[in-house]
């Protein structure tokens, strides 16, 4: 037994320079790295507090938005409607709330909640592909979102954009919403039912996970979220115009897997993920603002760095049988 | 079998992370001989022979085939030096036509100046079908078209047609009925007779004995010996694969005495249950402190009994239920009302293969945790059970694609045990596994029989449903076509006829 004991122990210890291990770490690593990248580069300019507040408040709608994403994304989903989905709920807040502010809330979430519904029923039901109902969905929003915009752009009332200097409460309510999600997903079922979806449907129905249940009740959360999202949009922009929400999409995709989210989903994702995926990629978007590239420019070097990370963090092995 | 050597492995090593799964082996091949490699489940005879087949990239060491090294890239790669391999599960591509499947990455024999004539290629792929007894399959129809049994027959011509000098038979006779089992040892035979080698690896001792001339032992990684297939008997084949005695309690020696039916009461039955293309009007019933045993033809329907019954069958008709009334129409009422299933598609419906062990073993259980789960609860419920099972791993954190069939399987059972399932419905239980690990789980299904479990097993293996039940169905053609009881006198024909 002593023997086996050792090599028990030997394993362990060798198993730390484990390829996924160091995987685990990568996200930070980077993290710091491009801050540290950006701070020379910017000779400090990046990391003056007035500079640090302006990256974190323009990050609040893609923070709350990413945790209903994280968990479409742990299932092996995608979901591409979420700029539009964003962009229609936010055009709900304004225009109800100049009626009543509980109304612009429950609205703005409940229109979410609804594209999530029609998602996760097309998907579900209808076993078509996640990111091609999305797709569409997206394209449907979009038109919506300029036919209602024509005329003129939806304004928030003014009790709602007065709310846009007061940062620390706008930090609490992005804090409140990380800490729920945590929570929810380690301290119950649910988080390790997502992930078993996404490592296999089959497998995990046959554990006795109801996958289409499920399936339907996340998008449909993570489409409220988004429309809680808006609400923080409505505050911080006070208006909706045909471009709202615009990429937001594309931003949540790359901050998670920036944040080392297997672009399938399953057993390896992490929490963790939203938070330092979408922190990398605020400082990424904002070092290369500083350093005064253009728009163009940026969207090449996102694009780039985008497909380095999925080719990083995609599990081509996994299927690796040992015998 | 001459003595001109034709293949030589020379130190071959193989780590996976941790795991160390083949330690520097030297074997040698002989020309005309059919060599057995065997060992218990994670021995690494299969990681041995993908290194040579090119399916896995060589750790350390060398393959000298007729005198020159080869480290084949991959299957192709392989094929082009003379090496192929058939391997235990299905090995042929959906969406394409058998003539694609046949010569599959090898389209380049049949190019011209960059095009493709695909009228050649399936014409010499027909008459290969022909030429191999294989005239019902036409060689420009979708593979999906045909059956398990016969992709299999036509992968074993896919990987002897082009004459190998080194052929792998990898545990493929568990996934083969009789008739495709005779067919791949005619093929088997006759590749020695053209002086060529096969390695075969297979779980059965009597058919290791009956086709092999030499025997090579694997056990963790490291060679042992090799014999000569004369000298030695099963016994002593089992005591050199696990290294200990194997005592004679592998199946169940009890022999209660029934007068007809058994006496306890009703754990869960079926009523005039169809599912289209599999059962039809099927009624049974399993009782309390009873192993019922299915047996049947591969096709014969009887798989689909254990997902009927656990509530997973798409398009069922008639009932499921208790013995109490409880119906049973989906696998969360199965899974509730403490019914366990065990599928033969062990990677695909038993298991989630790209997951870890904790997680496979508690996901079920978690509703019976309470609202709040703990991690560390989770940790120790799956270590409590792993290690019940003496489960073969670095840590419940390991991922079950890195574990052997034998231990995938004991997974899927601690994943059951730690529900505390009354209803066990095990399809193959011990497909494709080794003999040390076979004998715990009959053990452990003879102690949940004495603990009043209603216990159903399906299996393909007639000597194991004789072994372990106390009652056995036979199914022919969708519906059960025998009832047989246990008895010391029941033999293998008296199942078989009423099979076919």
């Amino acid at each position: 037994m002593a023997s086996t004991n050792t090599k028990a122990v030997a394993e362990t210890q060798e198993k730390k320079f484990d390829w996924h291990q160091i995987k685990s770490l990568l996200p930070i690593i980077s993290f710091v790295a491009i801050v540290a990248i950006f701070a020379i580069l910017t000779r400090g300019a990046l990391i003056t507090p007035r500079n640090i507040t302006l990256i974190i408040s323009g990050g609040f709608t893609l923070m709350i938005a990413t945790v209903g994403v994280y968990m479409i994304m742990s299932m092996g989903c995608l979901d591409f409607s979420q700029g539009s989905m964003m962009g229609l709920s936010c055009a709900v807040v304004c225009f109800l709330s100049q009626y009543n502010p509980i109304l612009a809330i429950v609205g703005g979430m409940a229109t979410g909640a609804l594209i999530g519904l029609i998602n996760a029923i097309f998907h579900v039901k209808g076993q078509v592909q996640s990111f091609v109902v999305t797709m569409c969905m997206m394209f449907l929003l979009r038109g919506v979102i300029a036919y209602i915009t024509t005329a003129s752009p939806v304004y928030a009332a003014s009790y709602l954009t007065a709310l846009a200097t007061n940062t620390p409460l706008l930090i609490g309510i992005v804090v409140a919403v990380l800490v729920i999600a945590y929570l929810v997903l380690h301290f119950t079922a649910l988080g390790s039912n997502l992930k078993a979806i996404g490592a296999s449907e089959t497998g995990a129905r046959f554990a006795g996970i109801n996958v289409q249940r499920t399936k339907i009740i996340i998008y449909v959360v993570a489409g409220a979220i988004t429309g809680f999202a808006a609400l923080i949009n409505a505050i911080r922009i006070g208006s909706v115009t045909s471009q709202a929400g615009n990429m937001l999409e594309t931003q949540i995709l790359i901050a998670l897997v920036l944040g080392g989210m297997p672009i399938n989903g399953g057993a390896r994702s992490r929490f963790s993920s939203v938070v330092t995926g979408v922190l990398s990629y605020l400082v990424l978007q904002r070092g290369l603002v500083m350093l005064g590239f253009t728009t163009e420019i940026q969207q090449l070097i996102l694009g780039i760095v985008f497909v380095i990370m999925v080719a990083v963090f995609s599990e081509r092995a996994a299927n690796q049988v040992i015998k | 079998m001459s003595d001109k050597l034709l293949l030589h492995a020379e130190k071959i090593d193989k780590k996976f992370g941790p795991t160390h799964a083949v330690k520097e082996v030297s074997l040698d091949f002989y020309a005309g001989e059919i060599h057995a490699l065997i060992g218990e489940n994670g021995s690494g005879k299969s990681t041995f022979t993908n290194m040579l087949t090119g399916i896995l990239p060589i750790g350390s060491g060398t393959f000298t085939l007729d005198g020159e090294q080869i480290a084949p890239k991959n299957q192709v790669d392989g094929n082009h030096h003379g090496v192929a391999v058939i391997v235990q599960e299905l090995g042929t591509l959906n969406g394409l036509t058998v003539a694609e499947n046949l010569f599959l990455g090898d389209e380049g024999r049949f190019m011209k100046h960059g095009i493709k004539n695909t009228a050649a290629m399936n014409k010499k792929a027909q008459e290969l079908l022909d030429g191999f007894g294989l005239e019902k399959v036409r060689a420009t129809a979708p593979i999906e078209n045909y059956n398990f049994e016969e992709r299999k027959i036509i992968e074993i011509l896919k990987s002897t047609w082009f004459d190998p000098k080194i052929l792998v038979v990898d545990e493929t006779t568990t996934a083969l009925s009789q008739d495709g089992r005779d067919k791949l040892f005619e093929v088997m035979r006759d590749v020695r007779a053209k002086g060529h080698c096969v390695i075969f690896i297979s779980h059965d001792m009597a058919e290791v004995l009956s086709m092999s001339d030499r025997i090579s032992i694997l056990r963790d990684g490291d060679f042992i010996t090799t014999i000569n297939a004369s000298d030695v008997d099963e016994d002593k084949l089992k005591t050199l694969m696990v290294g200990r005695e194997m005592g004679d309690n592998y199946y169940r020696t009890d022999y209660p005495n029934y007068a007809t039916e058994p006496q306890g009461e009703i754990a869960i039955m079926m009523q005039n249950v169809s599912v289209p293309g599999s059962l039809n009007d099927v009624s049974l019933e399993l009782h309390k402190g009873e192993i019922l045993g299915i047996g049947g033809l591969s096709e014969c329907g009887m798989h689909e009994v254990g997902k009927a019954m656990f509530g997973a069958s798409y398009d069922r008709t008639g009932t499921v239920q208790l013995g109490d009334g409880t119906p049973i129409d989906s696998i969360n009422t199965a899974i509730s009302n403490s019914i366990a299933y065990a599928s033969k598609d062990r990677d695909n419906e038993s298991l989630l293969i790209n997951d870890t062990i904790q997680d496979n073993i508690t996901l079920p259980s978690m509703r019976d945790m309470g609202f709040i789960l703990k991690q560390k609860d989770l940790k120790a419920f799956a270590k409590k059970y792993a290690d019940i099972m003496s489960t073969k791993m670095v840590g419940v954190d390991q991922y079950v694609s890195a574990l052997s069939g034998g231990n995938k399987q004991k997974v899927v059972l601690a994943r059951w045990l730690g529900k505390q399932s009354d209803i066990l419905l095990l399809d193959s239980p011990t497909r494709g596994i080794d003999i040390g690990v076979k004998a715990d789980i009959y053990q452990l299904l003879a102690e949940m029989r004495n603990q009043d479990k209603a216990i159903l097993i399906i299996s393909e293996e007639i000597m194991e449903l004789i072994g372990m039940c106390d009652r056995i169905l036979v199914m022919k053609d969708g519906k059960i076509n025998g009832q047989l009881f246990r008895s010391p006198e029941l033999t293998e024909q008296d199942i078989i006829a009423k099979m076919i």
